[in-house]
Parts: C-alpha cells; sequence; structure tokens
C-alpha cells in the first residue's frame, strides 16, 4: 500500500495497528482483571508479577492499561470524525456560497469557537447528563469550529479553481459541486487535523473524567488514571508514568498515521 | 579575434532528483560578442532558463555541473569562490528577470532598490549614489524620476517597474546582461515600449545581451544571432536572418512554423448564411458587492467589467475577440456561461435569456466553454474517463453505445489513446490536458463553443496543434466558436470576423479579410497591430 511506503505511513501505521490490537483484544490479554485489589501489593514498581507495577489498590497497571484502551481511543475517534465530517461540510458549503451566507456563518463558528473547549464540553455534559455519548456529543461540537474554518480556508482556494467554474457552467446542483468536486481535493488538511485532534480529544476525555463528568472511577479510563495518579506521585512514579507515556503514543501514533496518509491521498506523490 | 564577453563552451548541468539525474543541460557552446545581441529560443523545459541561471552562478542545491567552462571575458567562472561570483554579480553582469512584480523587493522603494546597487557595486553613498540612480530612472524612459524613486513597487504599473529592473540591471555599465523573457509577463502595447528601451540602450550602451524568449517573433527582430534550444542542447546556432530564413534543423523548421502569421489564413469552412445563432444586447457585467456601508452613503464601488457589449455569431462562424488584459473579453465568456451575473439579453436561437438563473439545461448544452489554465480546469482527483463521462451522463445527448464506448470515441477525435480514460490530468502534459477540456466541451455536441484564452499557457508548438485540431472539430460539427485571445496574430490567422476590446467596451468589430485588405479602422485596433511583432524574415 502506498501509506507504508513513507516512514512516517509505515511507523503510523504500526502504532495504530498495534492500539487498535489492544482496543479489540485487550480485555483477553490482561494478565488481571482491571479491578483486582491487592492492598498488599500496593505501589509496587515493575517486576516479574506485576509488569509495570501496581496503582494505589494494587491493581495491575498493564492489565488497566489494556481494558481502558476501548474506553479512551474509541470515543476520542468517534468524536474526533463526527466533528471532522461535520465541519467539513460546513466550512467546504460555506466557501461554496460565499458572500453574505458564508459570512454568517462564520460569525456563527466564531462565536461557537469563543467558548473554550472544555467549558464548552462542560456546559453540554452537564446540561446533558453524565454519559460516555454525551462526551462524545460535547467534543464533536466544540472541535466543529475549527474544523470549519480550516476546511473553508482551504476550499476557498478550491472554489477559485477552473474545474469548479467548469461545473457551474455545466449547470451542476451546488451538492453535486461541493460534495464531488470541493470535497475531494480538500481531503488532505482535513485528514492531518483529524490526526492532531484525536491527540487533543483523549485529553479532554481525561479532563472530563477528571472532574467526575465522563469516565467514573473505578473504570480504567487512561486520562482518569492519569488524574487519580497526582495524589501518588511521591510514592510511585510509575503510577503515572505508564498511562501518560499510553495517551503520547497514541497521539504520536495517529500524528505520523495523518502524515503518511496525506502524501497517500495525493494522486500526485 | 577578441575573446567573446561570453564564451561557453561544452558545458553540461545536471539536476539530482528521487528519481534520478535529470541532465537539463547538455553539450552547450555558445559565445556572445561586444556589442551583440544573442537571442535563445526556446519552449518550457529546453533549459534556457537553467542555462541563464547557471550564467549568474545561481545554481540550485542539487544542480550538479558536469563539465565544460563559462568564460566571462576570459576567466572561468565556473571555479571561483562565492565571494568573486558576489563581486562579479550586479557589477559585470546584469540580469533581467521575467515578472517585474516578483523581482523587485515590495516593502523598499523604487530608489532605494537602484541605489542598492549602486552602493554595492559602485561604492556610491548618499547623495551621490541618490543623483546618479535618479539620472538612471530618466534614461530607462521613466518620466517624473524624482517622484518615482520615492514610490513602492505596488505604486508602479507593471512596464514602469520593469523599466527599474532595467535600471538597476545596467547601473554598474555590465559587460553582459541577462534577459529572461522580460516582456512575457507584460501586455503587448507595454512589451513594445520595453523592447524599444532595449534598443536604445542597447544602441547607446553596447552591452553584449543575452536574450532568452519563447517568443521568435520578438527574437527575430532584435536579436544579431539565435540559438535554439531543445531539450536541453543547443540544436541549431547562427545569424537571425538566416536561421529563420533557411532552418537547418527538423525543431526549428517546426518551431517557425508553428509560430501564428496574420498572413497566412488557415482555411476554414465559411459560416452559414442564416438567422445569427446568438445575439448579444447591450450586455453589461459589473463586479463587485454592494455592501451595506455603501448603499447607505450612496457609494457606487463596482467595476465595471464588460459595458454595453451587442454583437451576433452567425452559424458555424468563428469570431475572435482580442484585448488586453482587463479589456473584458473573458468577463464576456463568464456572463454567456452563467458565472458572472449581468444585464442586458443574450438571445440564443429563439430563446431569450435575461439573467443566469434564464439558463435552463438546453442553453447549458448548447453553450460550452474550455477554459484557459488546463493545469485547474480538469478536476485533480477525478480520471480522464470520469472527467468526460460527465457530460455525457447530465446531456444524454442520445444513446448510441455505451458510456466507455463513447468516452474512448472522444478520446480518439481529439487524437488521444483510449487508455488515457484511466489515468490522471497530472499523468497529462499541458498540450494533451487542453486536448481532453476540448474533448470535454464538445461531448454534449453544442452549437456554441466559447474558448478563453485556450492557448495562453501553452508553448509555440503545442498550440499550433491544439489550434489545429479545433479547427479540424469545428469545422466538422459546425459549432460557432468565440475565441478570445491576446494574441492578434493568431486571430487574424482563423478567425472569420474578429472583435477588439479595450476596457470593457467593444471598439470594432471587422471581418479578417476586411482587415487584411483595408486595415482597421479604430486607431486602438492599429495600435495593437503595431505593436504585436511577427516573425523577421
Amino acid at each position: 500500500m502506498r501509506l507504508l511506503r513513507t516512514p512516517q505511513g509505515l511507523i503510523g501505521a504500526i502504532i495504530v495497528a498495534l492500539v487498535v490490537v489492544m482496543v479489540i483484544f485487550g480485555p483477553w490479554i490482561a494478565p488481571y482483571s482491571p479491578e483486582g485489589l491487592a492492598p498488599l501489593n500496593r505501589y509496587k514498581p515493575p517486576n516479574a508479577l506485576y509488569w509495570l507495577g501496581t496503582d494505589q489498590y494494587g491493581r495491575d497497571i498493564l492489565s488497566r492499561l489494556l481494558h481502558g484502551a476501548r474506553a479512551t481511543v474509541v470515543l476520542a475517534v468517534i468524536a474526533t470524525s463526527a466533528a471532522t465530517l461535520m465541519g467539513a461540510l460546513i466550512g467546504t458549503t460555506s466557501a461554496f456560497l460565499g458572500g453574505r451566507i458564508d459570512e454568517a456563518i462564520m460569525r456563527t463558528i466564531d462565536a461557537v469557537m469563543s467558548v473554550p473547549t472544555l467549558l464548552m464540553a462542560l456546559l453540554i455534559v452537564s446540561a446533558l447528563g453524565k454519559s460516555g455519548t454525551n462526551a462524545v456529543l460535547a467534543i464533536a461540537i466544540a472541535g466543529t469550529p475549527g474544523m470549519a474554518r480550516i476546511t473553508r480556508s482551504v476550499a476557498l482556494a478550491v472554489r477559485q479553481q477552473d474545474y469548479v467554474n467548469a461545473a457551474l457552467a455545466r449547470g451542476e446542483t451546488a451538492a453535486f459541486v461541493v460534495l464531488r468536486e470541493m470535497l475531494p481535493n480538500v481531503v488532505a488538511p482535513i485528514v492531518i487535523e483529524w490526526t492532531i485532534r484525536i491527540a487533543f480529544a483523549v485529553m479532554v476525555f481525561a479532563t472530563l473524567s477528571f472532574l467526575g463528568l465522563g469516565a467514573q472511577p473505578p473504570a480504567p479510563e487512561w486520562g482518569l488514571m492519569v488524574s487519580e495518579a497526582r495524589k501518588f506521585m511521591h510514592l510511585s512514579l510509575w503510577m503515572i508514568l505508564w498511562p501518560s507515556l499510553a495517551i503520547a503514543f497514541v497521539a504520536i501514533g495517529f500524528n505520523l498515521l495523518g502524515d503518511g496518509l496525506r502524501d497517500a491521498l495525493n494522486p500526485r506523490t | 579575434m577578441a575573446d567573446p564577453v561570453l564564451g561557453i563552451r561544452g558545458y553540461g548541468l545536471d539536476y539530482r532528483t528521487p528519481a534520478g539525474a535529470v541532465a537539463a543541460l547538455r553539450d552547450i557552446d555558445l559565445a556572445v560578442g561586444a556589442g551583440e545581441v544573442v537571442g535563445l529560443v526556446g519552449e518550457s523545459g529546453s533549459g534556457k532558463t537553467s542555462l541563464g541561471l547557471a550564467i549568474m552562478r545561481y545554481l540550485a542545491p542539487n544542480a550538479v555541473e558536469t563539465g565544460g567552462s563559462i568564460r566571462l571575458d576570459g576567466a572561468d567562472l565556473t571555479g571561483l569562490p562565492p565571494q568573486a561570483i558576489r563581486r562579479i554579480r550586479g557589477r559585470r553582469i546584469g540580469m533581467v528577470f521575467q515578472d517585474p512584480s516578483t523581482s523587485l523587493n515590495p516593502t523598499l522603494t523604487l530608489g532605494e532598490q537602484v541605489v542598492e546597487v549602486l552602493v554595492e557595486h559602485r561604492g556610491l553613498t548618499g547623495a551621490a549614489a541618490a543623483s546618479e540612480a535618479e539620472a538612471l530612472l530618466g534614461k530607462v524612459g521613466l518620466r517624473e524620476p524624482a517622484a518615482m524613486m520615492r514610490r513602492y513597487p505596488h505604486e508602479a504599473s507593471g512596464g514602469e517597474k520593469q523599466r527599474v529592473v532595467i535600471a538597476a540591471a545596467f547601473a554598474c555599465q555590465p559587460q553582459l546582461v541577462i534577459f529572461d523573457e522580460p516582456t512575457t509577463a507584460l501586455d503587448v502595447v507595454t512589451a513594445r515600449q520595453i523592447l524599444d528601451l532595449f534598443a536604445a540602450l542597447q544602441a547607446e550602451t553596447g552591452t553584449a545581451s543575452l536574450y532568452i524568449s519563447h517568443d521568435l517573433a520578438v527574437v527575430s527582430r532584435i536579436a544579431a544571432r539565435v540559438a535554439v534550444m531543445h531539450r536541453g542542447r543547443i540544436v541549431e546556432q547562427g545569424p537571425t536572418r538566416e536561421v529563420f530564413a533557411q532552418p537547418q534543423h527538423a525543431y526549428t523548421r517546426r518551431l517557425l512554423e508553428a509560430v501564428p502569421r496574420p498572413d497566412r489564413r488557415q482555411s476554414t469552412v465559411e459560416p452559414r448564411a442564416e438567422e445569427p445563432l446568438l445575439e448579444l444586447q447591450r450586455l453589461t457585467v459589473s463586479y463587485g458587492r454592494v455592501s451595506l456601508l455603501d448603499s447607505l452613503l450612496r457609494r457606487n464601488r463596482r467595476v465595471t467589467g464588460a459595458r454595453d457589449v451587442s454583437l451576433a455569431v452567425r452559424p458555424g462562424e468563428i469570431l475572435g475577440i482580442v484585448g488586453e488584459s482587463g479589456s473584458g473579453k473573458s468577463t464576456l465568456a463568464r456572463a454567456l456561461t452563467g458565472l458572472a451575473a449581468f444585464s442586458g439579453s443574450i438571445r440564443l436561437r429563439d430563446r431569450l435569456v435575461t439573467a443566469p438563473r434564464d439558463m435552463g439545461r438546453a442553453y447549458r448544452r448548447d453553450v460550452q466553454i474550455v477554459f484557459q489554465n488546463p493545469d485547474s480546469s480538469l478536476n485533480p482527483r477525478h480520471r480522464i474517463g470520469q472527467i468526460l463521462a460527465r457530460p455525457l451522463k447530465l446531456f444524454g445527448a442520445g444513446n448510441q453505445g455505451h458510456l466507455g464506448a463513447r468516452i474512448a470515441a472522444l478520446l480518439e477525435e481529439v487524437q488521444l489513446p483510449a487508455d488515457y480514460a484511466r489515468r490522471f490530468p497530472h499523468q497529462l502534459s499541458g498540450g494533451e490536458k487542453q486536448r481532453v477540456a476540448i474533448a470535454r466541451a464538445l461531448a454534449p455536441a453544442p452549437s456554441l463553443l466559447i474558448c478563453d484564452e485556450i492557448t495562453s499557457s501553452l508553448d509555440v508548438s503545442v498550440q499550433a496543434a491544439v489550434v489545429e485540431l479545433l479547427l479540424r472539430l469545428q469545422s466538422r460539427s459546425g459549432a460557432s466558436t468565440l475565441f478570445i485571445t491576446h494574441d492578434i496574430n493568431l486571430v487574424r490567422q482563423i478567425a472569420h470576423r474578429i472583435a477588439v476590446m479595450f476596457r470593457g467596451e467593444l471598439v470594432e468589430l471587422i471581418g479578417s479579410d476586411e482587415l487584411a485588405a483595408r486595415g482597421p479602422r479604430h486607431p486602438y485596433t492599429a495600435e495593437l497591430i503595431g505593436a504585436v511583432p511577427t516573425v523577421l524574415v
């Protein structure tokens, strides 16, 4: 596949594949139960029995990571994808329509964007209730304006191209021009932005969990693990290290994948 | 014989790319003597710009010289260290680039940019440099040089900017000046003025000049000797008159054949003497949005693209529309295809259209357009087959045979192989892409074909092939054609009638036979014809 020809694409694909394996098979591979309390084995550093050590209740960190992959990664990807889809459609349509409608849409987007992401997520979750679905919705809505702006600036350049004019001269409908002529050419920056935002989404989920509005303890969600481990840093560094590394690993993997996808999706290279 | 000012012997240049080494220049032997003008002609990809830059030692990071020497007054430039090159550039070799809007620094005044050269190479300072710069600006024909010194590039026109660049190049009285397509980015009348300036400076200073251009007509008028480049090699060299009158090399012959000559009319089928196919009545197109503030203050900020244009086109006629950029010719094309709002009326056969939304499917099928730039008129994400299938599906045009066969037939008509249907646009050359664009426009069998500067971004030889194809298809299909271009020689060669536009207005509408026999009626047309050089043999 073209994706695997560049070093970024290859490494990114490998990392994301690993993450997918963790998501699908995590609970079966995990050696212990994520909720298995073992108070006599608290704060243990990595050893033969517990490969990554234990947390404040003696639960195996490796097992918790493997179980938590689902909670963290899947929801982050769904939220980001929803934001990307909505943002791309809004941005491209706005660029195509131009004029006063474009201005109106963009000012509305600006208004939504002026509310900080976390605050927006909090507002929505508080209004709709605490659950994973609502957290996903909140992050999707908060991420849409940024996507819309990026898409719009690329789509504006695409709008000037003569193939769009050729389509309009043929009398094509607006829907055709936006979906079939403009969107395929706007894809590359969207894909890269998508991968960057997945990393943000993971962190926003973590914050929501920390505030008690996302995943609730004892769920093994990575962000929750990080925030809980802050209190015990002086007792065991490993508790905070492994989930942080896991989040970073996922973020890097998706970013590299994004770079690789951008090159793979470009028919010229 | 004295050493030539510029002597290039056996020079070769490669570019290292991920796909291997690409030979840009091979075995270049060229000499420019004192006071001589040597023309270097070639199409895009021939290596002429690479040669010009190599002489100035502006080598790309991936450029590898494969041997040979470039001697300036006997001294080899290829072996010199960077400091020595810096002392030579600007002082002993000057260069004038193609686009004056990008060769001048937009944040410095024009005066500062000329003074810079004087300070660096002639050691002048302060008032002496300023007055010398002003004298130079006067010498290149700028009115009010003192005021021009204080202006910024965006406050000067293209012609004025190019004069400033020429002043900077000549400031240190260099031994050699290289001109890289200096008039290509200017409109025809201004280009003529720059050429006249060039001739005057040449006669006065006796500087050796290397004039790089793709325009054979220009080179035939100003160069004493000419070298023809093709794919990195010089295929023919010699005195201009001889080379152009009796070309020895096949490529030179092909190039000369392709240059539009108004005296060589290409035979086309005469238009049918019927009711006019298309009638424009007082068509006016204005650009710009009226904002709330403007309407409150009753301010009219709209720019008129075309004003009160009325003309009629007969079936089967080729109407050439000529004008400078900004004359409104492309605006007409946009109004006719509904891309711009207009006032006035368009009558196509018996249908009257007063606004773009009146244009129904039948109108859209009947009026098709081919755009200027083939790189941007084909969607880079669609395959050629997809691009051609769309108008077929949209306009039906009968259902003879299934789609694949019809696409293959279309490609064959424009002389492209049928397997191009699976390719993407970037895998085709410029000329091939333009053929696909023509095929796309002719797919629904329109009765009016609008060609908006379709040859302007193509090389001369490719241009000739595309025009020939267009004429053949047009005579076969009997469609009327609006051929919009700025090249009046081309239009005189192929059109039945010529419409001349100037600043949004139609100033002349004349048959090409009448134009050839009795000359133009409007003074602007006379100026346009006078400004465009034809090949001198």
